[in-house]
């Protein structure tokens, strides 16, 4: 078992190997895992002891290793562990804890990285040792073997290697076939296998495991929260492919409501412009619709798309602007964490930034595919072009210079929201007085802006409730059902992600802070391109630094109305879960991305402001995990246990997991009140016998138990309940301490119960 | 060990009788215990096969009591006590009766023979003539007498309780499996322990006890406590046990014979009784456990390699018993 035990772990160590840069490092663990198991292996033939000291020798022996691998030279005769060597591991080990910490990985392997991991794996050795050689439960390893497989997943986003994980799976099976053969030996049994026998089980183990895999799979989704319409789409931000380049972005919206709920208002940039009045500044630009939200489609970043002179023309420009450029230099405060999409006036004709950016050429927005730089500054181009209501008011029903369908209504849009629609805008047939009219439906005050939307019922369709119902949200509501309608009205339609203006600071400067996150409509008109639109109620009462474009002053009114609805269906829950949610990575399975994926993912997703803080959480939770991990035995036990004590009929079953975690054995041919004498004549070491209140409780259950299943009609008594808490804490009393606290900690009852023989030597023919 | 037993539901009438069944047994057995001291496993087979209307055979050596604890049986009963001592010469008609011609009637008279009593004592069953061993067997299953072509029933209760000598003893004839099977439980009486024995000096010694032994209850009480006992209650589980158990002798390897369906009503009949002198209304394993040596062990042949070994039926007996689950809920 000791060497299946290090086997298993050795097949392990690829786990980490993306985490480590360089040749060696695996050296040390592995020879520190040979002495344990050596240390093992010589413990268990030549003492033949109850194996509970070997942790304890294998701990010193590996401590007496480590001094010739890491000081050496120190060491008296290379070996002796003396007090400067002893100092000089440890300055090791801070400094491997150092490079671990201020390095993203993979990381160098230096000495002390080579040793904590060492370290790590002969720990793990010893408990997997002891787990599997003395406790005999080696399938418990696996959780050990689990416990390293996250470690990648947690502090590295490309997961981890099909290989290693075969490997690491073939070790452990390797060591649960071993445990089975040793235990096949030990009981003395030969399976016969006939063809149809191997045929059936082999057809067994098939379904169990198509079942195992189908559950693991169907679970995650059924868990409430989980629900892939609102969890992953909605998560999932948008990622730039560039072959094997892939970055990716926390949801715009997730990380816009995060910006808006900052208790703290943040600067999040200042910027100097010669505009009399800045738009605003756009960062993403959401464009698809599923019914349920907005997402970005997937964006290109190729040596085509590459910032460098001119942008692109925006859509639906006929050709170059001879308006004036207007020159905005915008600085990026240094504690925001970088941005990857860039803030950007529309409509932007040169940026001038330092780095690999590339621009999606229908939405002009900007990213880059690397980790962007925080306090980044850059200076944008921006034509100074003004559109009019008459502009506007002249472009003709449908577009006929735009690319894409930017009109489609995914058909899970409740009918409630084209009947809106159609009341709204079915007599006017000009797209610009529909756009006024329904910018103006949101903003005449029949809507509410509030950070922190109602709860949308279970089975509601949001966008429904938020426009008929509850009428409260906030900008991304909004925004999102504004686009919606609009596009339901003919006219395209799209979101956007961004920053307002923010607010003067001074000649020409301008401050952006978190509390100025917004999105907002943009709709399509021939002839002017993508324009915005503002259905979130500015001022004191909505979205402060918003204001109505001039070319809606007109004939809208727009004050401050709420406009719910737009992506998320839970405005309340859906934005908590996203606002951690860094997006899974490109590949990262779906299923893979429940519970605590949440926390874990979000440090690598880019957010330099949180994943310093929480970076932590996923390594304490592991820690926590697994110093708990011995005792979930005893917890799963003591459950049981609590649950058969308010059950008369679970009495005696719960009596006979007593004596089999004490070690006194079950008979299945031993009736109730021979049980009960057996165990009534327990002695401890002094020979003092049970306590007699413990005895008289053994026979009372006895026949209450020998009552219900023989004599007709019996009915529980009361006091079978209090019967069986007097046995099960008088019992252990007569034995030794060392045999309660196994009971207590590795309780055998969990996977060693006494069953009915299927065939024995009284075959019971049917 | 002793057990209290408390009980609900429905079996509160038959629970009251079952405590006159206790009452009784009580009595016969402080009886026969001034007679026969020490031997508690003894007298509880005995009055088990009695309440069960079986019959009991007593195997031992000469000496330790078999009779004694026969005799001392009938007389704590008051009924009709015969007792035949079987040797190689006896004729069937010596223990049925026989035909007697008239002389002044001109005509045949039955003559009854010592069978027709509630209890009749077999002395050395094994030293008669396979003959006659017949006609006390056949009387023992029919509980009727056949003679001259009429038939005449016996009085209930009717125990035959037979000694007899190991089979190695000079001078014997084994009794036939087939014929063992007629009787419901074998015991064996066993040497007293030093102290009983003592005691048995100085309790013998001037006079027989047994002349002292007063009748403590009839035969009508025993034969309504023996109705009583068919009602005891037995589960469908504990059915299902001792057909297991039965089985068991089939299948094992050790036994060239195993148990006949006849032990298996046998064995029924027994641990109801058992049950009803243990205060209980319904059967429990123990019952069945703690019988099932002196009800099958007798009918069982060994197998030649357990026999090479010494082992006795008794122990594989023991042994199945305790291979074989309870029945449990579920």
């Amino acid at each position: 078992m000791p060497l299946a035990t290090l086997v298993s772990l050795l097949c392990a160590l690829p786990l980490i190997a993306p985490l480590v840069r360089g040749d060696d490092w695996w050296l040390p663990a592995a020879l520190l895992m040979g002495a344990a198991t050596a240390v093992s292996v010589l413990y268990r033939l030549l003492t033949g002891w109850i194996g509970l000291l070997v942790p304890v020798l294998q701990l010193v022996v590996v401590a007496l290793f480590v001094v010739p691998l890491f000081a050496g030279h120190l060491a008296p005769l290379g070996v002796v562990p003396s007090g400067a060597a002893i100092e000089h591991v440890f300055t090791v080990f801070s400094q491997g804890l150092g490079v671990i910490d201020t390095n993203r990985p993979p990381v160098t392997a230096t000495a002390g990285v080579m040793l904590i991991i060492a370290l790590a794996f002969a720990v793990f050795l010893v408990a997997a040792d002891f787990l599997a050689a003395t406790a005999r439960c080696p399938g418990m390893v696996g959780g050990l073997l689990l416990a390293l497989a996250v470690v990648p997943l947690v502090v590295e986003e490309s997961g981890i290697g099909a290989g290693a994980l075969i490997a690491c799976a073939f070790g452990f099976v390797q060591l649960l076939a071993v445990d089975m053969w040793v235990r096949g030996r030990e009981w003395g049994v030969v399976v016969p296998t006939p063809p149809l026998g191997v045929l059936q089980h082999g057809l067994t183990a098939t379904l169990a495991a198509a079942a195992a895999v189908v559950l693991a799979l169907a679970l995650p989704a059924a868990v409430p929260g989980l629900r892939t319409d609102s969890f992953h789409t909605l998560a999932q931000g948008t990622y730039v492919g560039r072959q094997n380049d892939v970055i990716t972005t926390t949801h715009p919206l997730v990380s816009m409501r995060r910006d808006l709920l900052s208790t703290s208002d943040r600067t999040v940039l200042t910027y100097r412009t010669d505009a009399e009045e800045p738009g605003y500044l756009r960062r993403y630009v959401l464009d698809e619709f599923d019914g349920v939200n907005w997402t970005m489609s997937p964006v290109d970043a190729s040596g085509d798309t590459r910032v460098q002179d001119e942008l692109p023309l925006p859509t639906g420009w006929p050709s170059a602007p001879r308006e004036d450029t207007v020159v905005t230099r915008v600085s990026l405060d240094s504690d925001v964490e970088g941005m990857d999409f860039l803030p950007l006036p529309y409509w932007a004709r040169s940026v001038d930034v330092s780095g690999d950016w590339y621009v999606h050429p229908d939405s002009l927005m900007v990213f880059t595919t690397e980790r962007p730089p925080t306090g980044l500054s850059f200076t944008v181009e921006t034509t100074d072009r003004e559109v009019t209501a008459e502009d506007l008011a002249r472009a003709p029903g449908s577009p006929r210079s735009l690319p894409g369908d930017f009109r489609s209504v995914p058909a899970g849009v409740g009918p409630e929201v084209q009947e809106v629609t159609d009341e709204l805008t079915g007599h006017i047939d000009s797209p610009y007085l529909k756009a006024l009219a329904l910018q103006e439906f949101f903003t005449s005050g029949d809507f509410t802006y509030s950070l922190r939307p109602t709860e949308v019922p279970g089975d509601a369709d949001p966008l429904v409730h938020f426009l008929t119902v509850d009428r409260t949200g906030y900008c991304q509501q909004f925004a999102g059902a504004m686009a919606v309608m609009a596009r339901q009205a003919g006219i395209p339609a799209r979101v956007a992600v961004g920053y307002t203006a923010g607010e003067r600071t001074g000649d020409g400067r301008w401050t952006v802070s978190s509390g100025d996150a917004h999105a907002w409509p943009e709709l399509y008109f021939e002839g002017a391109g993508w324009v915005r639109f503002e259905p979130t109620p500015g001022g004191v009462g909505g979205q402060g630094s918003a204001t109505e474009p001039e070319y809606t002053d007109g004939s809208g009114g727009e004050p401050e109305l709420p406009d719910p609805e737009p992506t998320p269906d839970s405005p309340e829950e859906e934005p908590t879960s996203e606002q951690e949610e860094p997006e899974p990575t490109p590949e990262a399975s779906p299923s893979a991305s429940a519970g605590e994926d949440e926390e874990i993912a979000a440090a690598p997703a880019g957010n330099d402001r949180e994943s310093p803080d929480l970076s932590w959480l996923p390594a304490a939770a592991a820690v926590a995990g697994l110093l708990l991990l011995p005792f979930l035995p005893a917890a799963v036990r003591a459950s049981v246990r609590r649950f058969r004590l308010g059950r008369p009929e679970a009495a005696w079953r719960e009596l006979r997991d007593t004596c089999v975690d004490l070690g006194l054995g079950w008979d299945l041919a031993e009736s109730p009140r021979g049980t009960a004498a057996r165990l009534s004549a327990l002695r401890d070491g002094d020979r003092v016998p049970l306590a007699e209140e413990v005895r008289a409780a053994l026979y009372r259950l006895a026949l209450a138990e020998e009552r219900d299943r023989y004599a007709p009609a019996a009915s529980w008594g009361e006091e079978t309940g209090a019967d069986l808490r007097v046995i099960v804490h008088g019992l252990p009393a007569v034995l030794p301490r060392g045999v309660r606290l196994r009971a207590t900690l590795l309780p055998r009852s969990l996977w060693d119960r006494p069953r009915r023989p299927a065939a024995d030597p009284t075959p019971q023919n049917a | 060990m002793s057990l209290g037993t408390h009980h609900g539901g429905r079996g509160g009438g038959v629970q009251a009788d079952v405590g006159e069944v206790v009452a009784v047994a009580d009595r016969i057995r402080g009886a026969i215990e001034t007679v026969i001291e020490g031997k508690p496993e003894v007298l509880r087979v005995a009055l088990t096969v009695l309440l069960s209307e079986g019959h009991l055979l007593i195997e031992d050596v000469p000496g330790v009591g078999k009779t004694m604890l026969a005799k001392a049986l009938g007389r704590a009963v008051d009924c009709s006590v015969q007792r035949v001592q079987f040797t190689p010469d006896l004729l069937p008609g010596d223990i049925t009766g026989v035909s007697v011609y008239h002389q002044e009637r001109r005509e045949f008279e039955f003559d009854p023979g010592p069978i027709f009593a509630n209890i009749v004592l077999g002395d050395e069953i094994n030293r008669a003539s396979p003959k006659t061993q017949a006609a006390l067997l056949e009387c023992m299953e029919e509980r009727q007498v056949s003679v001259d072509g009429r038939t005449r029933p016996l009085e209930r209760p009717f125990m035959v309780v037979a000694t007899q000598n190991p089979a190695d003893m000079e001078g014997t004839y084994a009794l036939p499996e087939a014929q063992r099977d007629r009787f419901m439980a074998r015991v064996s009486v066993g040497y007293p322990s030093p102290q009983a024995e003592l005691d048995m000096i100085d309790s013998h010694g001037s006079h027989s006890p047994l002349e002292g032994l007063a009748p403590v209850t009839d035969a009508g009480t025993v034969r309504r406590l023996a109705d009583l006992v068919r009602g005891v209650h037995l589960a469908p589980g504990m059915r299902r046990y001792i057909v297991d158990l039965i089985n068991s002798t089939r299948t094992s390897p050790e036994l060239d014979l195993g148990a006949s369906p006849r032990a298996t009503l046998h064995l029924v009949r027994a641990a109801r009784a058992h049950a009803a002198l243990e205060g209980r209304h319904y059967v429990v394993p123990d019952d069945v456990q703690s019988l099932a040596v002196p009800v099958l062990a007798h009918r069982l042949l060994v197998g030649p390699q357990a026999q090479m070994e010494r082992t006795t039926p008794e122990q594989i007996v023991a042994k199945l018993v305790a291979g074989l689950p309870v029945p449990a809920p579920r």
